[in-house]
């Protein structure tokens, strides 16, 4: 490839042959190489291509962003610009921007396998990040236990919310509402169990007209809410806080560590 | 409200195995109306927590939706304090042991309230 | 909020009392109206004439009750539609005292009352007893009670 673009430097040979020099990490020949096959035809998406993947492998990514960016004005969908500013995301943890470009990518060639495989890791990656979110934000505390998305409410003792949520009957969300009057009502009931000498205090059931609530400490410094509509038995009641409160303890040990 | 309703009511209600105290206590004050309380029981310590307690969690509940206080059950290490929401502001209270059946208690303390009411 | 007192021992005790039973504004005083220490949100009232006032009414109340030869007060309330005014009588190793307690619908006065047998204790226990002291004088008693508001209003 070396000999055949002396003899016809306008060859386009040199895009096959700066990817192969790319490959082997001998990057500034592959620069060198890229750089005058661009004098030569400097409007040429894959030239530009091959450019930018080098200065993405030499660590500027800038460049390597402002060169495809470029690319994708001459050529709105072409592929490789597509997936190289899908790497350049990646690797800023923006995986919903990596998505976006794998997926016009490959409806510009859904028989890339390259891009299938980028699209699995951003997609796993995604999923990752959410899971890591959800775990510190405590959207996912209950998950799996009846009333997670309405009536399950962790906060701390100075009644900011933790986790969980609570919904009134309209539906709509009255977490930290609920989490001021439930504090106060927990600082009721240590008090009172310190001063009548009976001791730490465990649960704080109320049986209203229309629900059940349950209130109980799963950690120092942290109260649980469960309510339930008035037709669940105060057993069942007690038994999902149970559970509740084991899956409090797991997210709070694991905010600890 | 004359005594001779009240105090055979809390009578019932202390004879339930586990109860240590039965009182019945204006809530918003918290100040004792009538007591039959065991030897060490505070009556006018559990009077004040009890009706504090119970507005608490009357606010509570309010905005949780569970609707008006009936019964509430604090439990602890060693013990537990039931209030029964009775009639014209008043709470039927009673201090347990922590083995008591309250299932039992608060049946009786229902009668309680009912008798006074 | 810190209390303001006139003797450290005052302090503790009356910070226990209103965190406990919530109080707004509590007073601890001579049964002539000199305030020895005062916590909450004092701009509310006139303290000194509010003291006054508490000291009149245990004076004179006591008077009642001497007359019905009936036991001394302890404990006076009067319950407003929004506040609760409390006043109690104490005695303590420095004499004679009178708390005036005014509270709010976010406490109760049985609450008042429980922590202010609490309070009472805890004054007993801190005060530091002191030999009897003679006739007091018109001199003394000014020279004291400015002495006390300026400790007060420092």
């Amino acid at each position: 490839m070396t000999a055949e673009l002396a003899r016809d430097p306008a060859s386009l040979v040199f895009l096959q042959l700066g990817e192969a020099l790319r490959l082997q990490r001998q990057l500034d020949a592959a620069a060198r190489v890229a750089r005058s096959g661009l004098e030569r035809h400097p409007d040429r998406p894959d030239a530009l291509d091959l450019y930018a993947r080098v200065l993405a492998d030499a660590g500027n990514r800038d460049g390597a962003r402002e060169t495809w960016e470029h690319v994708l004005t001459l050529a709105p969908r072409h592929v490789g610009a597509l997936k190289g500013l899908a790497y350049l995301a990646y690797r800023e943890r923006d995986y919903d921007a990596a998505l976006d470009m794998l997926e016009t990518a490959l409806s510009e060639d859904p028989a890339d396998q390259t891009v299938v495989l980028a699209l699995q890791t951003a997609r796993a990656a995604a999923d990752r990040l959410d899971a890591e979110f959800r775990l510190r934000t405590g959207a996912d505390i209950f998950a799996g236990i009846e009333g997670a998305d309405h009536a399950i409410l962790l906060l701390d003792a100075r009644g900011l919310v933790l986790g969980g949520v609570l919904r009134d009957h309209r539906g709509l969300v009255v977490s930290e509402e609920v989490a001021a009057y439930i504090a106060g009502a927990a600082q009721e009931a240590e008090r009172a169990a310190r001063v009548l000498e009976l001791g730490e205090w465990q649960t704080l059931e109320c049986e209203g007209t229309d629900g059940h609530l349950h209130v109980s400490p799963p950690a120092r410094d942290a109260i649980l809410l469960v309510r339930r509509d008035r037709a669940v038995p105060a057993g069942r009641v007690a038994l999902l806080a149970r559970r509740a409160a084991a899956a409090a303890q797991a997210w709070l040990e694991a905010q600890a560590g | 409200m004359k005594a001779e309703r009240l105090n055979p009511a809390l009578d019932r209600i202390t004879r339930v195995r586990g109860v240590r105290g039965a009182m019945v206590v204006s809530a918003d004050d918290g100040l004792v109306v009538a007591d039959a309380l065991m030897e060490g029981i505070r009556g006018n310590a559990v009077a004040a927590l009890a009706g504090s307690l119970a507005a608490r969690l009357g606010r509570a509940a309010a905005v949780t939706d569970a609707g008006g206080q009936r019964f509430v059950h604090l439990a602890a290490e060693g013990g537990a304090l039931l209030l029964l929401a009775g009639s014209e502001g008043l709470l039927i209270v009673a201090v347990t042991d922590h083995h008591v059946n309250v299932g039992l208690a608060r049946l009786e303390m229902q009668r309680a309230a009912e008798e006074i009411a | 909020m810190k209390a303001r007192v006139i003797e450290p021992w005052l302090m503790a005790p009356l910070e226990r009392f209103v965190r406990e039973c919530g109080a707004r504004l509590t007073l601890i005083m001579t049964p002539s109206g000199q305030v020895l220490a005062q916590y909450g949100f004092t701009r509310a009232v006139e303290v000194m004439s509010a003291a006054a006032l508490g000291a009149g009414i245990a004076a004179s109340t006591a008077e009642i009750v001497k007359m019905l030869d009936e036991p001394d007060f302890r404990v006076l309330n009067h319950q407003s539609p929004h506040h609760g005014i409390f006043l109690g009588r104490f005695a303590t190793g420095r004499g004679p005292l009178l708390a005036l307690a005014v509270y709010g619908a976010d406490t109760s006065i049985g609450l008042v009352q429980l922590f202010f047998e609490d309070l009472v204790a805890d004054l007993e226990a801190a005060a530091p007893v002191v030999a009897p002291r003679g006739p007091v004088l018109a001199a003394d008693f000014e020279r004291d009670l400015n002495e006390s508001l300026a400790t007060l209003f420092r």
